[in-house]
C-alpha cells in the first residue's frame, strides 16, 4: 500500500514535475474545451495548420531572446486573420488557405532556426514540447490566459454553440458570424500556443481532437461534452505523465498515447454506441427480446399521431411536462 | 383551413387590437450577383394576419426574397421596410425558416435544445434559460407533434420529423412575420396539415406569413395573397384573380406544365369557396 502510495507521491515531490503536472492538467482542461467546438465545426486542419503556421513566431522569439509565448501569439493572430481574409476569396476555398498558410509558415520557422547552430536540438524541442523545463512565469502565464480562454468561452458559449450547429440560423438570430469565427479562431489560437511548450506543435492536435471525439461518445449533449472532454484531457495528462516518468518515454507522446487509448476505450465499449457494447447488447436482445430497450428505428416509422414510445421512457426521466 | 377566407376576413377587421402584428415592405428592391440579377424592382407589402404565398419556377428569385425580407442579404438596389423603419440585418420580429438547413446532424443537441435555441436571442448573455422557457419549448413541440422525441438527437429523426422540430424552434421565436422558404417541400400528408393549421393560427394571432412554394393548388387554397415572381413581381392578388392562365404562362414560360395545374387550381379554388 505504501509503496503504491509512494510510487504515486514521488514525482510530485519534485519541483519540475509539479510544474509539469500543472501545466498538462491546465492544457487538457483548456484543449478539451475548445477541441470540443473544434470537433464539432470539422476544424481539425485548421488546428494542425496553426500550430504549424505559428511556427515562425516561436523561432523569431527565441532568436531575439524573448518570450515564446509572445512570439506565439502575435503569429497566431496574424495567421488566423489572414486565413479569414484568403478563405474570403471566392475562388479558393477555406482549406486550401488554411493548406497554403500551413505549410509556408512552418517552412519558414525551420529556414529561421537551421540558421541557428544548435539547429538539432531545437527544432525537436519545438515539434515535440520541453514539458519538463516549464518555469513557474511559465505557469503563471499559461495559467492567465488559459483562465481567460475558458471564461470568454464560457460567456459566449451559446453564440459559438449556436453557429457550430446552424450558422444560418445563427445569422438569421443576428449574430455576426465573421466576428464570432474570428473570436474563435483567436480562442483556438490562445488554446494552442499554451500547449506549445508541454505538447510541441506536431501533438497538439491530438489534445484538441481526441479527447473531444471520447466525449463525443459519451454524450449526445454539449454542454456535458466540453465537461467530459476537459476531463479526458486533464486525465490523459496526468496518467500520461506517470507513464513517461516511470518509462522514460517522452512525455508528449505518453500522454496522447493515452489520450489514444481512452478513445479506443470509448469507441469499443461506449454504452449504447460502442462497438462492442452494441453488439453485445444485440446479442442479449436475441436471446430475451422482450428485454429491448426502446428501438429508435421502430418508434419512427409509427404514424405520429400516436405516441411512438410507452409512456414511461422518454420525456419523463428529466421531469419534463408530457402531455396527457 | 375550410375557413381561411372568412378567417382572414375578420382578423383584418381587428387588425388593431394584436400586440403581434407588423408590416413589412419591400420597395424596388432588386438584388445582383455579379452581373447576373436574381431580382429587379420588386415592391410589395405584407400587413398583419396574412399568408402569401410566393411562387415561380426555380430560379426566380422566391429564396433571395426571403434573405432580403428577413435581412440577411442586402439589397443592391431598394429598401425593406418593418413597421417604416429600414431593415439592415436580421430583426428580432422577424423569424426566416430557411429552405434547406445546412445543420450539423451528428451535433450533440437533443430535439428539447434545438427547440430552445429559438428563445437565445432573447435572453442576455448570462441569463439561463428558465423553467418558463424550457415549458413553452415542450408546448411548442406538442403543437408540431414532437414532445415525445424531446430527448431525441435531432440526428436520429426523420427528415419530415427533424422539419417539424425546426418549426417548434420557429414558433417560440414568437415573430410577427413569419417567412418560410417551401415549407412544404417534402413533408407528408399529415405533417401538410400540421403546417396548415400551425399558419391559420399563427394568423389569427395577427402574425403575417410568407412562404415560398412550388404547390399551385395549395397555395390556391391556403393563402390570402399570391405573389407570382420571376425576377419581378409577375402578378399580385387574391388566389383567383392571380391564377390565370396568362399571368401562370407568364411566370412559368412553357405550356407543359399548365394543364395539369390549371386542373388541380380549379378544384383547388372550388374548394376553398365553400
Ligand atoms: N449566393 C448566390 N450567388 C450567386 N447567385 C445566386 C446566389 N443565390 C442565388 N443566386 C441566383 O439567384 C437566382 C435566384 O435564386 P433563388 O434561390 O432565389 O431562386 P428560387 O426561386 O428560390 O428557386 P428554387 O425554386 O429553385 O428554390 C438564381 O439564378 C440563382 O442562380
Ligand atoms: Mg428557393
Amino acid at each position: 500500500m505504501t509503496s503504491v502510495l509512494n510510487w504515486i507521491l514521488d514525482p510530485l515531490s519534485r519541483t519540475f514535475m509539479q510544474h509539469a503536472f500543472v501545466a498538462i492538467v491546465l492544457v487538457g482542461v483548456i484543449c478539451g474545451v475548445t477541441g470540443t467546438f473544434v470537433t464539432l465545426r470539422g476544424l481539425a486542419f485548421m488546428g494542425d495548420a496553426l500550430a504549424h503556421a505559428i511556427f515562425p513566431g516561436v523561432v523569431i522569439a527565441f532568436v531575439l531572446g524573448r518570450n515564446f509565448l509572445i512570439g506565439a501569439l502575435i503569429a497566431a493572430v496574424l495567421v488566423s486573420l489572414a486565413i479569414g481574409a484568403i478563405g474570403q476569396s471566392e475562388r479558393l476555398s477555406n482549406d486550401t488557405a488554411i493548406g497554403v498558410l500551413f505549410a509556408g509558415g512552418f517552412a519558414l520557422g525551420v529556414a529561421l532556426i537551421s540558421a541557428q547552430r544548435s539547429y538539432a536540438k531545437d527544432l525537436s524541442s519545438f515539434l515535440f514540447g520541453t514539458i519538463l523545463g516549464v518555469s513557474r512565469g511559465d505557469l503563471l502565464l499559461t495559467g492567465a490566459v488559459g483562465l481567460g480562454v475558458l471564461a470568454v468561452m464560457a460567456l459566449f458559449r451559446r453564440e459559438l454553440g449556436l453557429i457550430a450547429f446552424d450558422r444560418t440560423f445563427a445569422q438569421a438570430q443576428g449574430l455576426n458570424l465573421w466576428a464570432y469565427d474570428q473570436l474563435f479562431l483567436l480562442l483556438l489560437s490562445l488554446s494552442i500556443v499554451i500547449s506549445l511548450q508541454t505538447v510541441g506543435n506536431i501533438l497538439v492536435l491530438a489534445m484538441l481532437v481526441t479527447p473531444a471525439a471520447t466525449a463525443r461518445l459519451l454524450t449526445d449533449r454539449l454542454p456535458r461534452m466540453a465537461f467530459l472532454a476537459a476531463f479526458m484531457g486533464a486525465g490523459s495528462g496526468v496518467i500520461g505523465l506517470y507513464i513517461s516518468y516511470y518509462g522514460g518515454i517522452s512525455s508528449g507522446a505518453s500522454v496522447v498515447l493515452v489520450a489514444t487509448a481512452l478513445f479506443a476505450i470509448a469507441y469499443l465499449f461506449a454504452p449504447g454506441t460502442g462497438v462492442v457494447t452494441v453488439r453485445l447488447a444485440r446479442r442479449l436482445h436475441y436471446a430475451h427480446p422482450e428485454r429491448d430497450a426502446f428501438d429508435l428505428d421502430d418508434s419512427l416509422q409509427a404514424p405520429l399521431s400516436e405516441p411512438p414510445y410507452p409512456e414511461d421512457r422518454t420525456t419523463h426521466s428529466r421531469g419534463l411536462p408530457t402531455a396527457p | 383551413m375550410k375557413q381561411a377566407g372568412k378567417d382572414a376576413v375578420s382578423a383584418s377587421n381587428t387588425t388593431g387590437e394584436f400586440t403581434s402584428a407588423a408590416r413589412l415592405e419591400a420597395t424596388g428592391v432588386s438584388v445582383h450577383f455579379g452581373s447576373r440579377s436574381a431580382l429587379e424592382g420588386i415592391t410589395a407589402a405584407f400587413g398583419p394576419a396574412e399568408t402569401v404565398s410566393l411562387l415561380g419556377p426555380n430560379g426566380a428569385g422566391k429564396s433571395t426574397l426571403l434573405k432580403v425580407l428577413a435581412g440577411m442579404l442586402p439589397p443592391s438596389h431598394g429598401e425593406v421596410l418593418l413597421d417604416g423603419a429600414p431593415v439592415r440585418k436580421p430583426a428580432p420580429g422577424v423569424v426566416y425558416v430557411p429552405q434547406r438547413t445546412g445543420v450539423d446532424w451528428t451535433f450533440p443537441v437533443n430535439v428539447l435544445d434545438v427547440a430552445l435555441m429559438g428563445r437565445a436571442g432573447s435572453r442576455s448573455r448570462l441569463e439561463p434559460l428558465s423553467k418558463q422557457d424550457r415549458a413553452d419549448a415542450m408546448e411548442a413541440l406538442e403543437r408540431v407533434g414532437m414532445h415525445r422525441f424531446a430527448e431525441v438527437q435531432i440526428g436520429q429523426l426523420s427528415g419530415g420529423q427533424q422539419q417539424r422540430v425546426f418549426l417548434a424552434r420557429a414558433l417560440l421565436q414568437s415573430g410577427k412575420v413569419y417567412l418560410l422558404d417551401e415549407p412544404f417541400a417534402g413533408v407528408d400528408v399529415p405533417t401538410q396539415d400540421l403546417l396548415i393549421d400551425l399558419f391559420s393560427g399563427l394568423r389569427r394571432e395577427g402574425r403575417t406569413i410568407i412562404y415560398a412554394t412550388h404547390d399551385l393548388a395549395q397555395a390556391a387554397k391556403c393563402s390570402d395573397r399570391i405573389l407570382l415572381i420571376n425576377r419581378r413581381v409577375m402578378a399580385e392578388g387574391h388566389p383567383q384573380e392571380v391564377m390565370t392562365a396568362t399571368n401562370l404562362r407568364a411566370t412559368f414560360g412553357g405550356q407543359a406544365i399548365l394543364v395539369p395545374v390549371e386542373a388541380e387550381i380549379a378544384r383547388g379554388a372550388g374548394g376553398s369557396t365553400t
